[in-house]
């Protein structure tokens, strides 16, 4: 014989308590699970394809200016707790100088006349795989 | 009992869910060629070989099609102009110089892959940045005719009427390499990878979890930011604006993409346009010609073809978008003012 909805078991403090076993082990399974990321920005500075400088911009206490003689057209790297920016090339187009200062995981400088490439990794994950522009 | 088994099922249903697929962790390489800076990331198969089949179709290619490399079969048709020899070509090389001259027929005045002469005279292809004086770009403009690049693609030849006249393939050489770079990788048996060719993103397959891959459009005015965010599967999205080569003389910024019909920084009302489309060649070809075209007859061409795709972001703030990428689309520039319009056909 079916029962009435007035005559089903209303839930115990044992349903209760499975419940919340059970959105804890979730939980400990989603933070256990989750891939491991940094928090904080690492600068990489390559030249012609070779790592020249890397720094963890958290770690800066403060600014550090790098001079890259031996490239093509000498330039100055300003890297900062919150950012990295060309302040001076001697490149004939400018671009790298125009980028400004970059902040964000992802972005990059690039430096064509010099083979330059100054990237941000880590700090968060992008919304996006790749930049078109 | 039945409470223990309702227990250990929920547990294995959420094991299950909480265990996202991961993205596999790529092969890649970041190297310069063509002139700009190109990265290849593999994610399934043979990733390693994939990225140096890539690599190695691309710098094949840049041998070939460069304007600064004296060896390369380009320079040889640019050094032979006006002899009345034809210069033998590589099938690749014939095959995209009559692709860019069927571009040129189509879209008459807006795209012109003998432009070089007028590059030159500007410096963009030098780097030593100026504006010409008028005589020097009359006469620079007057090499400009796409009409005397004469094909054989039988013979696989090619010739330049007139003497000074120079090709550059710089409009659709990054385009073309995404389609051998991507042709390449497949060969290896790798199904899922993203090239970046100088800005040119080309999506193969999905994601390791089956997703479409997600590709920003950078904002022309804040280039840290993105106009909106786009879902692609074997596709190719180029992107052409001003700010990404310009110079600035007395108050005034001039920018690299020429107009071939005045000589001077095309100046239509675009800000950039990007072009999405699975044939990574014309994709290419119709960023720069439609940035020249400007949104009005951009849209008409659009509408004329179901091969491509647009998005245009215009000088007065609105991110036009063609409807076969609403589906997947995410604005993102709402903040900075951007209006955002759907067009359809």
């Amino acid at each position: 014989m079916r029962l009435s909805a007035a005559d089903r078991r209303r839930p115990t403090l044992g349903d209760g308590l499975v419940v919340l076993v059970v959105a804890a082990a979730a939980l400990l399974l989603l933070a256990a699970l989750r891939p491991k990321g940094t928090d904080s920005l690492t600068a990489t500075i390559t030249l012609d394809g070779q790592v020249v400088a890397q720094y963890q911009l958290a770690e800066l206490s403060q600014p550090v200016s790098l001079t890259l003689e031996q490239a093509p057209y000498p330039l100055t790297i300003q890297i900062e707790a919150d950012g990295v920016s060309i302040l001076h090339s001697a490149c004939p187009s400018q671009d790298c100088v125009r980028t400004g200062r970059i902040t964000q995981t992802g972005q990059q400088i690039i430096c064509l006349p010099n083979r330059l490439v100054v990237s941000l990794t880590g700090a968060g994950d992008l919304e996006f795989d790749a930049v078109t522009g | 009992m039945k409470r223990i088994c309702f227990f250990l099922l929920m547990l294995g249903l959420l094991s299950g869910c909480a265990a996202p697929a991961a993205q596999s962790e790529p092969a890649q390489a970041q190297f310069f060629s063509m002139d700009t800076v190109m990265s290849v990331r593999v994610y399934d198969g043979p990733k390693e070989d994939a990225v140096q089949a890539a690599r190695q179709a691309v710098e094949e290619l840049d041998g070939l099609l460069s304007r600064t490399n004296p060896d390369s079969q380009l320079s040889a048709l640019n050094a032979h102009a006006g002899d009345g020899s034809p210069v033998a070509l590589d099938g690749r090389v014939s095959e995209l110089l009559t692709f860019a001259k069927s571009i040129s027929q189509l879209l008459p005045g807006d795209f012109d892959i003998t432009i070089a002469p007028v590059m030159d005279a500007w410096g963009f292809t030098t780097d030593q940045r100026q504006v010409p004086d008028p005589q020097t770009l009359a006469g620079a403009l007057a090499l400009v005719d796409s009409d005397k690049l004469n094909m054989d693609e039988t013979a696989s030849t090619a010739r330049l009427e007139a003497a000074g006249m120079e090709v550059d393939l710089g409009a659709v050489a990054k385009g073309y390499a995404a389609g051998q770079a991507a042709a390449a990788i497949r060969e290896t048996g790798a199904t899922s990878a993203l090239l970046d060719l100088g800005g040119n993103v080309t999506a193969l397959g999905r994601k390791a979890d089956g997703s479409a891959w997600q590709v920003g459009v950078k904002d022309p005015q804040d280039t840290a930011q993105t106009l909106c965010i786009l879902s692609m599967e074997d596709q190719t999205a180029s992107t052409s604006g001003g700010y990404e080569r310009y110079f600035e003389e007395d108050g005034v910024v001039y920018h690299h993409i020429i107009d071939p019909e005045t000589g001077y920084p095309a100046d239509s009302g675009l800000l950039s346009v990007t072009v999405v489309s699975a044939d990574h060649t014309l994709a290419d070809a119709l960023s720069t010609a439609l940035f020249v075209a400007g949104e009005e007859e951009a849209l008409d061409f659009w509408r004329s073809r179901t091969d491509f795709e647009l998005v245009l972001c215009t000088s007065d703030g609105r991110v036009v978008v063609t409807q076969g990428l609403e589906e997947g689309m995410r604005p993102t520039g709402e903040d900075r003012g951007y209006t955002y319009e759907i067009v359809r056909r």
